[in-house]
């Protein structure tokens, strides 16, 4: 039952995850630079989440709606802030102006909000179904779905939908896209603008249950880029997959040794601190084998 | 409040009578130079609302000035500022930053202005260089882990416990201090873990403390990552005796956690404000709530008996930095948290308490004090 419980955790924490991861990967094909405000932006959007509860005293699922709306106006700021006005420039420079925006959002929320660690109102209600012994609890089954829902919806938007092909065509080439009438800015402009709606759902499935403080943006912004460059730079399933195998060995990893018995004297090889060396470990591997990460497109220079 | 005050002035003046004769400067300066961004702006929050709720309330009509200064996270920021600090003339003492790498970057500057620091800083370094000029007030972690160990064994009996610590300086240090007084004891963890601040899910965790046999947890993490344990002991059913660091004492830990989700839980700390044992700590913790629309922490209250100390070798005559290091380093004060006497190497505060919940409220009870030499 145990092994269950961290399954269900694991895809918990790997849904909201790869919301974050998502936002990055969507910007990152549409500009070919990091935007290395993606994890304040979740920051942002566990705070927005606050903000609205307290305001207007609802479930986080009815938040939900106001927060990507808000979002998305973020997102569109974000880009016309630290993107066009240095898009010329050498890559290196929208690192540094991202940088800029997620220190001004940090100390910003810092300002309003102050820097105690904060609890956003649950999705749904608090409480739980005891299954056996696994506890399921009804915020981190809410996550799951609305993040799952979030995924399908944004695959959708991309398949389905005229702007989807516009957006997806600006990522692919934007020199071709420009030339077909497609309106190029615009479109990298709602890149953006679903990047950072993107973070803010993340925002707020994850600061119930894991709290959301002014600093936290750092450490979401090195789970997005390992889990970009894990499951392949460039590449959608592979940010979802990066994600949810991040998730996993946060989780699971360190529980080896009280799922399998014969593992348990060897209990100090599986610390937190461990789990994290293997898991950085595992990453080289997997690079020094498929520089392009689990899913990314192998990519030569042609002779 | 004021009862307390002339008490404490009855108790300080004998020592500090000497040092009054020439004029207050007339326009003395304490600077409160804190981490107020960062990972550390929680506690650096604490640490400035403290020392200026003192300020605003000097004895004896004195008006001090104090310029608060953010010091971040880095020692480059807090030298940058205790040099601005210091470059004014009518700098009496300095309230320094309680991030330890930024007090050991200090510890040099303030020697060699000879300009006295009053920290809240439990790095154990900071007092060990035989640097004369700095004080803290908070106790150090020989002082909070006794409290936290003794308890432990002597109240809640605990032979098997499990060891869960943080991965930075803070938490190693309290993991040491912990190792030593139960080998003491006898005792071995059966289980240790050391959590990076990130960590989010605590399942893991606890189920190897679990599958080990712990009878009990010690805990010496933060106050977000003590939430998420003690969230996740909860959601687990685990009914072992959590007996954590001083992170569950912080108002903002225990506002993200139910009173259920307490019910098993005790936590050493300096002090505990919002316990309001005396009418002068609940007037403390009145005045603190009108000031800063908050409830005080025991750094808060560390920082306000230490800056009060400051005050009050002020207005005894304490007017230069020769003479208030003199009188902070000679006088024994009585603030509202404890007894402040320094050991002469500048740690001023050896008492601390645990505090223990019953499940139905956030507001502790104090179980215990504990006096350490």
């Amino acid at each position: 039952m145990l092994a269950l419980q961290l399954l269900f955790n694991a895809i918990a924490l790997g849904a909201a995850y790869a919301l974050v991861a998502l936002g990055f990967v969507l910007i990152l094909n549409a500009t070919s630079a990091v935007n290395f405000a993606q994890g304040d932006l979740v920051m942002v959007g566990g705070f927005g989440a606050l903000a609205f509860g307290s305001l207007l005293g609802l479930p986080g699922i009815v938040l939900l709606v106001p927060l990507l709306v808000v979002m998305i106006g973020i997102g569109f700021l974000l880009a016309f802030v630290a993107y066009f006005p240095v898009r010329k420039r050498p890559p290196d420079t929208v690192f540094i102006t991202t940088i800029a925006a997620g220190i001004i959002m940090s100390n910003g929320a810092n300002a309003i909000f102050g820097p105690e660690p904060r609890a956003t109102p649950s999705l749904v209600s608090s409480g739980d179904w005891q299954i056996g012994g696994l506890v399921v609890s009804y915020q981190s089954a809410a996550v799951i779905i609305v993040a799952a829902a979030l995924i399908v919806g944004l695959h959708l938007l991309f398949t389905r939908t005229q702007i989807g092909r516009r957006l997806r065509a600006t990522a692919q080439d934007r020199d071709v896209a420009a030339s077909i009438g497609i309106p190029v800015n615009l479109m990298v402009a709602a890149t953006f603008a679903v990047g950072a709606a993107l973070a803010g759902a993340a925002g707020l499935l994850l600061s119930r249950n894991f709290f959301v403080s002014p600093t936290d943006g750092a450490n979401y912004m090195l789970k997005a880029y390992i889990a970009v460059t894990l499951g392949g730079w460039g590449s959608i399933p592979g940010a979802v997959i990066g994600a949810l195998i991040i998730a996993a060995f946060e989780v699971a990893f360190p529980a080896l040794p009280a799922l399998i018995p014969a593992l348990a004297p060897y209990a100090e090889a599986f610390t937190q601190v461990w789990s994290t060396v293997v898991l950085y470990v595992l990453i080289l591997l997997i690079l020094w084998q498929r520089p392009q990460g689990l899913f990314g497109e192998a990519v030569r220079a042609r002779p | 409040m004021r009862k307390a005050l002339f008490l404490s002035l009855a108790f300080a003046m004998p020592s500090l009578l000497p040092l009054s004769g020439p004029a207050l400067a007339a326009d003395p300066s304490i600077p409160v130079l804190v981490p107020i961004t960062g990972f550390l702006a929680v506690e650096g929050k604490s640490q400035r609302n403290g020392a200026v709720l003192a300020l605003t309330q000097a004895p004896g009509g004195l008006k001090v000035r104090h310029d608060v200064s953010d010091t971040g996270t880095s020692p480059e920021v807090a030298v940058n500022a205790f040099e601005r600090a210091i470059d004014d003339r009518n700098t009496v003492a300095v309230v320094a930053p309680m991030l330890g790498t930024q007090m050991l970057a200090l510890l040099p500057v303030a020697l060699q202005a000879k300009m006295p620091m009053l920290t809240m800083s439990g790095t154990a370094a900071i007092t060990q260089q035989g640097n004369p000029y700095v004080f803290r007030f908070f106790p150090d972690d020989h002082v909070t882990k006794t409290a936290q160990v003794r308890f432990a064994v002597e109240e809640r009996k605990i032979a098997k416990p499990a060891l869960i610590y943080q991965t930075t300086a803070y938490g190693q240090s309290g993991r040491e201090e912990i190792l030593k007084l139960l080998k003491a004891r006898n005792i071995t963890p059966v289980y240790q873990d050391a959590l990076d601040v990130s960590q989010k899910d605590m399942t893991a965790v606890l189920a190897k403390a679990q599958a080990a046999g712990a009878d009990s947890l010690l805990v010496h993490l933060h106050g977000g990552p003590t939430a998420l344990l003690l969230k996740a002991a909860s959601t687990m059913g685990l009914k072992l005796p959590i007996i954590a660091g001083s992170g569950l004492s912080q108002p903002s830990t225990l506002a993200l956690l139910e009173p259920a989700e307490l019910a098993t839980s005790c936590a050493e700390t300096g002090s505990s404000p919002i316990s309001a044992e005396t009418p002068e700590m609940q007037k403390f913790v009145a005045d603190y709530r009108k000031a800063f629309d908050q409830d005080p922490d025991a750094f808060a209250l560390g920082q306000y008996d230490g800056t009060m100390m400051a005050l009050q070798a002020l207005a005894g005559g304490a007017n230069t930095p020769d003479k208030m290091t003199k009188a902070l380093a000679s006088t024994t004060y009585k603030g509202l948290a404890m007894t402040y006497k320094s050991n002469g190497k500048g740690d001023m505060a050896h008492s601390a308490v645990v505090i223990c919940f019953d499940g139905k409220s956030r507001v502790p009870t104090i179980a215990k004090h504990y006096d350490v030499n």
